[in-house]
């Protein structure tokens, strides 16, 4: 909830739920493509019986938001015991109290305790520190689409591959205790004019870790104005020589700050396995910036394990500890290893080791007592007085990080060259400046000790071991996981194809006649996860995606996960496809490639059994076949419309039978019909004319005159070619002014088809002569019959450009002009020239 | 949090082909989900599956387009095969037709593919040796003298069947290597994916700092 909106401030937002990330909680992701304002992503939350959707938009943020929520899972793994997140109890009532409970107790897993600490800028979901913290759900589904469509805005498989392998994590690793070395010393200034392998190489055995402090490295004014020393090298150089013999080591890296500088190495057998190293130093000297004071830090990954060392020295004088507390505060907050996305903080890591000149000193004692007490060896009483301890144990510093006992003398102030107490006129009491602290699991403390031998400094070296538990990656179990969790999201990747059922592949229709159109229904289930769109496709070659006799109703389309889509798929054979047919050239038969959008295709095969009709048949063909078309073998049919020469017992008719049958009936019917051939038919008349001359009857044909007429017109029409063959085509029209070209052009025409055209010219004539009963007018009757005679060749009125509309009706008025002479012109003399 | 959405730089596609029954789309389905299908039915369209594979440390996307066997669906798989980087050809060896159908299978390959295309023959089912047809020594020459690459395989045991998926990845990633496969050609079956200078896998990441520790 926010006080405004959107919020700008940290105040303008107000706690409204805290979740605990346990086994309960669960996160799920979808992205989802919206239509024009691009991705948005769901981010699905819930936590025992609450569920929350949130829409996010898709950027840095919402990475982040997910990338944490991912960590705080993966961070789960790792934490034992689990926490009892007793820490919420307090937000139960919705409050938003940031108020420190005081109530967990020193040196337990202080996480929680920091992260109250910063509740005023936390305790959101996102707050790394809290997330560290919580317990993390065992599942969340990846997110599915974004994984079939190879991209995302979130999540990509990248991420999720990573997130998979950190669930993964104690399958592919296993812990390896590493000797951890962590010293710190404040060198006063001063140049290492003695060997130092009293401080670092003491022990039998060589750490695999070093991790080396200095602090007032150099207290010149160069040194402090320019971060510029000598002392750098020199240092390094005595830092190197006394380092244990026992090992060889590799340097992972040097940071330095004005006088703090951080080395630190790794053995060289653990070089190969040091990865993203990283430094950085925070000042917090002069102005809260210069590095007089301060901290730097090194971090870097082990194996499988994030490590942290900061070197800090905090502020100076007895009585400004809280000065310490807050230098402390400040590296916390602006250590930042920038060089990762998000930025990591010391928080960020595994484990964190902490060394440096803290300053803390012991208060309110009288010098004389503590140093008897020191004398007696008695430390307990001093460390109560002792402000680290002190504040350690508030919280107000330190909060999550652990400091072993302390069993040495005080290591601060020493006359340099001694071991004797400052002797100056400040006569400082003693105090434990320097210290080693750490955070993280699996951090057992071996040694705390001092280095008195070491003189040179007002200081003594401290030095700390740690048995530190590194989880080490088994490169072939991290193989032979990586390689399952990649199986995993190929087979996801393959699951959210998009997928669907067809309820037929295989749709077989009844007896298909010409004119007659059948359906049959197809249902695309999409059983998917994902929405499918679909869409028939073509063929290679292929000028469509189906035959020209077929059609499917809708050809492409969308259909959601669990829904459904019902296609028509109609069969209707006309005038464009019936000859084909006929012929054999096709058959009703066709496989249509319905295409998933991203997936596979399906085929669905579409058959049929055509009835031959005298309906595209050539008139070649019918004048050789004396009886009903359905009563001649399909081959023979076939043979006749292949044919060039038509052998045959029998002498053909002189016009197709069909022709003279319809026109015979107009004849005598319908010379004085009103508007005969300028209405239509009925569609169930010309199925009956159909099945009347394809079957034969001895009943008169059925229909109106105007079906009749019709039927007419469509047997012309459904002819492979019409009755000036195409390519005569353009001759004709070019010849359409000059009556006696045209003449002589329907004389060359192949013989059946001049019979036709005569004989239908004839009986035009005949139907004009009756125009003052039917109305009828030559140049509408030869507009009509121009297009049937003059068809045009195939896929010339494909084009609708105006240019080509000018051409077209150019075109159609000489096909009239064709055809109008053969109307109004005596006939005679060409019948009988026959 | 930062990966790049790409995380393989090439797509290559398969297709795979050959008579029905053979076994294609359980070499799919054995190499994509590692599981034989005792009783697969036929396809009928072509199927669709992708896996990520490793070459040479590149990763590589695999579109492969197991497509329908029968001989009606013929004419209508050809459309498949343009584009195709890499060709699977499948042959049964209890079944010596689907052997004998081979020469038909290639010619299509070769009329339909560029001459690049890398072609694998399988003879799958090797797990039947006691119902063998086709002996390997007769096929291996069949190969040989056509230049294919061979391998007998068994999509039920999986036997050899990742082989041959990643043996045919290795010899295209070899052609764009050598620079007999002009990746800008629309028909080499390869295309690039802009790669992340990623340091977000573990294993990239050791890459990337080997220089940052450097003493
Ligand atoms: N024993 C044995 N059987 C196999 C093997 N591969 C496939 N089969 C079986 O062979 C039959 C056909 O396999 P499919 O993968 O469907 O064949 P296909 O080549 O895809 O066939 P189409 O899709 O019709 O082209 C199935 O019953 C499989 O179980 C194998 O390696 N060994
Ligand atoms: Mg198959």
């Amino acid at each position: 909830m926010s006080s405004r909106m959107p919020p700008q401030l940290i105040s303008d937002l107000a706690i409204e739920r805290v979740l605990p990330v346990d086994a309960d909680f669960g996160c799920e992701i979808e992205s989802d493509i919206r239509d024009e304002d691009g991705v948005v992503v769901y981010v699905n939350i819930s936590s025992h019986k609450l569920k929350l959707l949130f829409e996010m938009v898709p950027g840095m943020k919402t990475n982040n938001f997910v990338g944490e929520i991912f960590r705080a899972e993966v961070l789960r793994k790792r934490r034992r015991p689990p926490p009892e997140f007793q820490w919420l109890h307090k937000y139960a009532s919705g409050a938003g109290s940031t108020h420190n409970s005081g109530s967990s107790c020193p040196g337990m897993d202080n996480a929680v305790g920091d992260s109250m600490e910063r509740g005023v800028d936390g305790l959101t979901i996102q707050d790394e520190s809290i997330a560290d913290t919580l317990l993390g759900s065992p599942e969340i589904s990846v997110p599915r689409q974004s994984i079939a469509k190879g991209a995302t805005p979130i999540a990509a498989r990248e991420i999720v591959i990573k997130y998979q392998m950190a669930m993964r994590e104690q399958h592919y690793t296993y812990t390896q205790a590493l000797r951890v070395y962590v010293g710190t010393w404040n060198v006063n200034g001063q140049p290492p004019t003695v060997g130092i392998s009293e401080w670092l190489a003491q022990d039998p055995d060589p750490p695999d870790i070093y991790a080396i402090g200095f602090q007032e490295l150099d207290l010149s004014k160069e040194a402090f104005l320019f971060n510029d020393t000598p002392r750098e090298e020199e240092w390094q150089e005595a830092v190197l020589n006394g380092l244990h013999k026992k090992a060889r080591y590799h340097k992972v890296a040097l940071v330095r700050l004005v006088g703090m500088m951080l080395l630190v190495f790794v053995q060289e057998q653990h070089a190969a396995y040091v990865r993203a190293v990283a430094t950085e130093t925070v000042g917090t000297g002069i102005m809260g910036k210069m590095g007089n004071k301060g901290g730097v830090g090194v971090r870097f990954e082990l194996h499988s394990t994030s490590l942290c060392f900061v070197n800090s020295h905090l502020a100076a004088h007895v009585e400004e500890y809280e000065r310490r507390n807050q230098d402390y505060h400040d590296i916390c907050s602006r250590m930042s290893f920038t060089r990762f996305l998000p930025p990591k903080g010391i928080n960020d890591h595994d484990q964190v080791y902490w060394l440096g000149d803290l300053n803390y000193r012991i208060t309110d004692l009288d010098p004389r007592l503590v140093k008897d007490y020191i004398d007696q060896g008695n430390y307990l009483p001093l460390l109560e007085y002792d402000q680290l301890c002190q504040q350690h144990s508030l919280k107000n510093v330190y909060a999550g990080y652990q400091e072993g006992n302390i069993t040495f003398r005080p290591t601060y102030k020493y006359d340099p060259g001694s071991d004797n107490w400052d002797s100056s006129e400040k006569n400082r009491v003693p105090a434990w400046c320097d210290r080693v602290l750490w955070k993280g699991d699996g951090i057992t403390q071996v040694a705390y000790r001092s280095h008195p031998k070491l003189r040179i400094s007002d200081h003594k070296p401290v030095s700390s071991l740690f048995d530190s538990q590194i989880r080490v990656i088994d490169a072939a179990k991290y193989r032979k996981i990586h390689e399952e969790v990649m199986k995993k999201l190929d087979k996801l990747e393959n699951e959210f194809l998009p997928q669907v059922m067809v309820d037929n592949t295989e749709v077989i229709f009844d007896t298909i006649r010409y004119l007659e159109s059948q359906t049959r229904d197809l249902i695309i289930a999409n059983t998917g996860q994902v929405p499918v769109t679909f869409e028939f496709i073509k063929k290679l070659d292929d000028s469509s995606y189906c035959k020209d006799w077929l059609n499917i109703e809708p050809y492409s389309g969308f259909i959601m996960p669990g829904e459904k889509c019902d296609i028509k798929l109609e069969v209707y054979v006309d005038k464009k496809s019936a000859f084909k047919l006929n012929s054999g050239e096709d058959k009703l038969y066709d496989i249509l490639v319905l295409h998933l959008d991203g997936g596979k295709d399906i085929f669905i095969t579409v058959t049929g059994t055509y009835e031959r009709s005298c309906f595209g048949s050539s008139i070649e063909a019918l004048v050789y076949i004396s009886v009903p078309v359905r009563e001649i073998p399909l081959g023979r049919l076939m043979e006749l419309e292949n044919a060039k020469e038509v052998t045959s017992t029998q002498d053909p008719y002189p016009i197709p039978k069909e022709i003279w049958f319809l026109v015979d009936h107009l004849y005598r019917h319908g010379l004085k019909q009103p508007h005969l051939f300028e209405e239509p038919g009925l569609n169930s008349d010309l199925l009956q004319i159909r099945n009347w001359l394809d079957n034969g009857s001895p009943d008169p044909m059925p229909g109106s005159i105007h079906s009749v007429a019709e039927a007419l017109l469509l047997l012309l029409e459904s002819t492979a070619e019409p009755i000036i063959p195409y390519n005569l085509h353009s001759v004709c029209l070019d010849a359409a002014n000059n009556y006696v070209q045209c003449k002589q052009i329907v004389m060359q025409l192949p013989e059946h088809r001049k019979n036709v055209f005569l004989y239908l010219c004839a009986f035009l004539q005949e139907v004009l002569c009756h125009a003052s009963y039917n109305g009828l007018d030559t140049k509408i009757i030869a507009a009509l019959f121009g297009t049937i005679f003059l068809r045009d060749p195939p896929r010339s009125r494909g084009d609708l450009s105006s240019q080509a509309r000018m051409n077209q009706q150019a075109l159609d008025r000489k096909k009239v002009n064709f055809v109008y002479h053969f109307l109004v012109n005596d006939q005679s003399d060409f019948i009988l020239g026959r | 949090m930062s990966a790049g959405p790409y995380n393989y730089s090439y797509i290559f596609k398969y297709i795979i082909i050959g008579d029905m029954g053979v076994g294609k789309s359980c070499l799919l389905h054995q190499f994509t989900e590692k599981k034989f299908m005792a009783d697969c039915p036929h396809t009928i369209g072509v199927e669709f599956g992708t896996r990520i594979i490793e070459v040479s440390g590149q990763k590589i996307k695999l579109q492969i387009w197991d497509t329908a066997g029968q001989e009606r669906f013929r004419a209508v798989t050809r459309s498949y095969y343009r584009g195709a980087a890499g060709a699977l050809m499948v042959y049964d060896i209890t079944r010596r037709s689907t052997y004998n159908h081979l020469s038909s299978w290639l010619t299509d390959t070769r009329n339909l593919t560029n001459p690049s295309t890398v072609i694998f023959l399988i003879g799958n089912k090797c797990d039947l040796d006691a119902q063998r047809d086709v002996t390997y020594e007769e096929a291996k020459q069949f190969a040989d003298e056509n230049g294919l690459m061979f391998v007998e395989a068994s999509a039920k045991t999986g036997e050899n069947v990742e082989e041959a998926f990643l043996e045919t990845a290795k010899k295209i990633y070899q052609s764009i290597q050598d620079g007999r496969l002009d990746l800008n050609a629309a028909e080499s079956g390869v295309q690039h994916k802009p790669s992340q200078p990623g340091r977000n896998t573990l294993v990239n990441d050791q890459q990337v700092n080997k220089d940052t520790c450097a003493c």
